[in-house]
């Protein structure tokens, strides 16, 4: 090792002496068994590389190729599709006379007074206009579901009432609104009047109307007038009366909102008219629509022709004699087609859709109760003599007649014996006059008012003499009209005036009586649906009595128990019918056969006794 | 007759979100100030991706109700409402799309309700509040308050939004 080293330092520093050399003299360090950092080098003859620089050469390369999928996002959504509806403008009315004097901010108008208090009645449900059932279209479907509900529409907001309607009202007032085609068949004094005229009110606010026709019967156009002008006193209304000539101009005049018309006057005027010449309406409202319930006559005819976009009809008696009536009210309402015969299961189908009808004891149970009572009379000594005199010869006189009798002859008959019931017509003796005069006297002394209804205008005017006394009005078809509304008015006023007679033509319809107390029915009607309509101008919303006290007069062992009896099973039927449209025997009138079987009448052929009289009673005849 | 006077007039626009099987649906229903309808519109039902839905995150609500869906039917109406009224506290941020304000009605058992708050005004029965950034909305809402009136209930209008979106969303109307 020392020789190697020795070489080393000479090769690589030949020219220099090699420094002095130092000896380690300890053993023990000589000893050790690790290098110096010198590194071996072995001796292979190219060392001499490693004096030289290195070479380095560059060469180019090609870039990587370009990545894959890079995921990438931006906030893109689609444009939104969106469907939409405006509604046509309403009709907004001046304001009228009350609201003119006060300031225009809406808190200023006078809300109308809750019957229940204003805290109460903010907590009510609030009445929605639901969709009709047969709105197909969204469109349709939406305006109705979007309008407010009628509690924050009339209240207090936009249309002054002149007192809360009740929630069976509301209810109604939505149903009209929806119904295109609709049948309002309310039991007679719960406000079909103020539903009607309310929802017309909305529809013209609501831009659903601008000319409606009102038909009704001609005693009623005052009271429409009157009712128009409490509930709805911004709607101006026509009434079409004058010669033809003025009542041509007013059917052709543009401005009209409301015409007002009897159901007579539009017959005849549309009669006159071409059939292009028909003026146009947005609604047509029949009032007592079962004028229109036979559709082979004229009237019929005529009203179904008027060209029209909406039908509304309101009885409260939809059914006065059999179901198929409502067949000619349906056809107006465009819900069946011309001469279509739909039984009475499709009607009933129908009815669900159409028609909407309210009883008393289910939806007012704070009018005050009706009491019924029969005053059975007895004859007077000279009526008796009379009475059965007239009946044995009549039935004598019938039998004698043989197979020509006929619905009239016995018809004659019952109305001899009625009249006789009424009174004597010789001696002019009369139970029945007795009675009323005797209740009458209690009635006056306690200042109440009553309603008698006779079907003669004869004995109307005859009683009338023998009343005075209690400041007796009369009121029936022998009265001008203009001279009928201050008769009810002075009737409603006068604390003198206790009784007013009316005819049940003339005055069991439509009339407000609500503050008497008193119904007399003097004497019978055929159908018990008019004897209730006359009931009902009593026994109404807003009656102001505490009970209504209904007295029929029925004489003892006459004709008029036998019509009581049958009025008495007419009354049943005409519940289940209303209840129940599936039932067969519809007629509510007496038919042909009842009238006759008021009387045993047989002929004799051949020694045996044969009936004589239709051989199945038929709803055709209506004897009303 | 005669049309109501540009005095009176004060439009309400009430705007309601749903969230459906179909996706969201939006309805915006302008009335006059007495609450009759002037105009409505809804928008066809809208639906995230599973990417929008993780990449907005806890925004992706409000986005689709204030700027999709309320600035869409704001946009899309013809009768230009002056206030629009929610009450759903998503669509507060509408405001910052439109020009209108937007007001929150306030619940009537908010513990808060009675605290003084220069952000919120009564209008009608209810309590509203706007939106904290646009400071002079209150006061530009109250200049024209007395129009409404004082027992009109302005919840119930949404309430009508809310049945007509279930029956377009029932009859398929916006597809």
């Amino acid at each position: 090792m020392q020789n190697n080293r020795d070489e080393l330092e000479n090769k690589l520093m030949p020219d220099q002496q090699p420094s002095p050399r130092f000896e380690i003299d300890s053993p023990e360090i000589a000893a050790t068994d690790f290098h110096i950092g010198n590194p071996h080098i072995h001796i292979t003859g190219m060392n001499g590389a490693l004096h030289r620089f290195p070479g380095v050469q560059s060469q180019a390369t090609a870039l990587l190729p370009p990545g894959g999928f890079i995921p990438t996002w931006k906030p893109y959504w689609p444009k939104l599709k969106t469907f939409g509806l405006t509604f046509p403008a309403g009709i907004d009315f001046l304001p009228v006379a009350a609201e003119e004097t006060s300031d225009s901010k809406l808190q200023d108008l006078q809300a109308p007074k809750s019957s229940t208090g204003d805290g109460k009645s903010a907590k009510k449900k609030p009445t929605r206009i639901k969709p009709p059932s047969d709105a197909l279209s969204i469109e349709d479907r939406l305006f109705y579901v979007l309008q407010p509900p009628l509690e924050s529409w009339l209240k207090g907001q936009e249309l002054i009432m002149p007192f809360e309607p009740f929630p069976y009202q509301y209810e109604g007032i939505a149903w009209i609104f929806s119904q295109q085609s609709a049948l309002l068949a309310d039991e007679m004094g719960l406000g079909k009047t103020m539903q009607a005229i309310t929802a017309i009110r909305l529809l013209l606010r609501a831009g659903q109307l601008r000319r409606i026709l009102l038909v009704c019967p001609k005693p009623l156009i005052p009271n429409w007038q009157r009712e128009f002008k409490m509930w709805a006193e911004e709607i101006p209304v026509t009434t079409i009366e004058g010669d033809s000539k003025r009542r041509q101009m007013i059917w052709q005049m543009p401005g009209s909102t409301v015409l007002l018309a009897n159901y007579e006057l539009v017959v005849r005027d549309f009669m006159a008219m071409h059939e292009d010449d028909f003026p146009m309406f947005d609604l047509v409202v029949l009032d007592e629509a079962q004028r229109i319930k036979n559709r082979d006559s004229v009237t019929a005819k005529m009203i179904h022709s008027i060209p029209r976009k909406r039908s509304l009809c309101m009885t409260g008696t939809p059914i006065e004699n059999c179901a198929e009536e409502m067949i000619s009210l349906f056809q107006f309402m465009k819900v069946v087609p011309k001469h279509a015969s739909p039984d009475i299961r499709q009607l009933s189908d129908l009815s669900k859709d159409y028609i909407l009808r309210r009883t008393k004891d289910v939806v007012a149970k704070d009018l005050p109760p009706r009491i019924d009572r029969d005053e059975i009379i007895e004859l007077s000594p000279a009526q008796e003599q009379a009475y059965k005199t007239a009946e044995t010869d009549g039935i004598i006189q019938l039998n004698g007649m043989g197979e020509s009798i006929t619905i009239q002859h016995v018809f004659e008959l019952v109305l001899r014996l009625k009249q006789i019931c009424n009174a004597d017509p010789l001696t002019g003796e009369s139970s029945k006059k007795d009675r009323i005069i005797a209740d009458m006297e209690e009635i006056a002394a306690s200042g109440g008012k009553a309603i008698l209804f006779s079907q003669w205008t004869k004995t109307i005017d005859w009683l009338a003499e023998r009343t005075k006394q209690f400041g007796c009005l009369t009121y029936h078809g022998g009265v001008p009209t203009k001279k009928r509304e201050p008769i009810l008015d002075q009737f409603k006023n006068d604390p003198d005036s206790h009784i007013i007679l009316m005819s049940y033509g003339t005055g069991a319809v439509g009339l407000n009586l609500q503050f008497a107390g008193y119904v007399f029915l003097y004497d019978r009607w055929w159908n018990p649906a008019v004897e209730d309509q006359a009931i009902n101008r009593a026994h109404r919303i807003g009656a102001t009595e505490s009970q209504i006290i209904v007295s029929k007069f029925i004489c003892k062992n006459t004709i008029e128990e036998r019509i009581d009896k049958v009025l008495q099973q007419k009354r049943e039927l005409f519940h289940r019918i209303l209840g129940d449209s599936d039932n067969e025997n519809t007629s509510l009138s007496m038919s042909a056969g009842e009238i006759f079987g008021l009387f045993d009448l047989k002929a004799r052929k051949g020694g045996k006794a044969k009936r004589i009289g239709p051989k199945k009673a038929k709803p055709e005849a209506n004897a009303a | 007759m005669t049309q109501s006077t540009d005095q009176q007039r004060f439009h309400l626009g009430f705007l309601w979100v749903v969230h459906t099987d179909l996706g969201y649906v939006g309805g915006l229903l302008v009335t006059n100030h007495l609450g009759r309808p002037l105009e409505f519109q809804c928008t066809a039902p809208v639906r995230p991706n599973k990417t929008q839905e993780i990449l907005y995150g806890p925004t992706l609500q409000p986005f689709i109700y204030s700027e999709l869906i309320g600035k869409t039917l704001f946009e899309r109406v013809k009768v230009q409402p002056e206030l629009i009224i929610i009450s759903q506290v998503e669509l507060i941020d509408l405001r910052t799309s439109i020009s209108v304000p937007v007001a929150c009605l306030i619940d009537s058992e908010d513990s808060q309700r009675e605290l003084p708050d220069q952000t919120r005004i009564q209008l009608g029965m209810q309590q509203l509040r706007f939106h904290p950034d646009y400071v002079d909305d209150p006061a530009i809402v109250q200049k024209k308050c007395s129009r409404i009136s004082k027992d009109a209930d302005l919840s119930e209008p949404l309430e009508r939004v809310k049945d007509a979106l279930l029956e377009t969303v029932k009859t398929n109307a916006v597809a």
